[in-house]
């Protein structure tokens, strides 16, 4: 049990109080997901794991959905890889960040926990399972539940 | 202090932050019910990018996640683009169209 936020503020920005085999982990995650988000658009794969990551705008304009994706995709991506690099700086050195940072921070925790709720087939519908049959006793659900963890401190730090 | 960031925070204060879903613009901006994004996070998100109130935030949430999806925003196409924008970027699923009578 551990009784110490993984988050907190510390002087004038925050500390990220992981120890080194939790931050090798994030700095793992973060390389994954950035090898995913480099993966080309046609992967049918690569691009099922990152569809949270990109939804639609435009549900009922095939125009406009289009030109936002045209538009957008390339900044989107962009912005997810500058947050990664934030996240990959911060657990090379002494896991402090400024609020900016740890909105970065938060926001590459939440990207990963999309990618592996997708592939979890994580569900909220009361009469079935949270996840997808054969994942319940999963490494990756486990690590799911460890990232909420950590994406829920983060959230309570920034607003305290 | 540790590493410098390039991402700025999104705080948007705004005092008529609570009337950000008015009456005569004509696109609206919706956040649709996902089973990933914890509801603390995405009224959190609320608050930071539109400037809501705690309050004001948490109420749009459960509208999300009990009745399916809810109007956070409006405006004219551009601004809601903007919006839409930010909220995927912080990983909701947001999608927008012409306010109307439609739904």
């Amino acid at each position: 049990m551990r009784f110490r936020a993984p988050v907190r503020r510390a002087g004038d920005g925050f500390v990220i109080d992981v120890d080194d085999d939790e931050a090798a982990l994030i700095g793992r995650l973060s390389g994954e997901l950035r090898a995913l988000l480099a993966e080309e658009p046609d992967d049918p794969a690569a691009q099922a794991l990152l569809g949270r990551l990109f939804p639609s705008a435009y549900l009922d304009d095939d125009e406009l959905e289009a030109e936002y994706q045209r538009l957008m995709r390339e900044e989107l991506v962009a912005s997810k890889l500058a947050a990664l690099d934030i996240v990959d700086a911060t657990m090379a050195d002494d896991r402090t960040l400024d609020e900016g940072g740890l909105m970065a921070f938060m926001q590459s925790i939440n990207s990963v926990r999309l990618v592996l709720g997708t592939m979890l087939d994580v569900s909220d519908d009361p009469e079935s399972d949270e996840v997808a049959a054969g994942f319940e006793e999963s490494p990756e659900y486990a690590l799911y539940g460890y990232l909420s963890w950590l994406l829920e401190h983060c959230v309570q730090a920034l607003s305290s | 202090m540790g590493v410098p960031t390039t991402l700025e925070p999104t705080v948007v204060r705004d005092p008529d932050a609570d009337e950000r879903v008015a009456e005569d613009h004509p696109w609206v901006v919706i956040v649709w019910n996902d089973p990933v994004n914890l509801m603390s996070y995405v009224t959190f998100v609320l608050q930071k990018l539109f400037g809501y109130s705690h309050e004001k935030a948490t109420e749009l949430m459960l509208d999300v996640h009990q009745k399916g999806k809810a109007v956070v925003a409006n405006g004219a196409r551009e601004q809601a683009e903007m919006y839409v924008f930010r909220l995927h970027e912080h990983g909701l699923w947001a999608t927008m169209e012409k306010d109307g009578p439609s739904e």
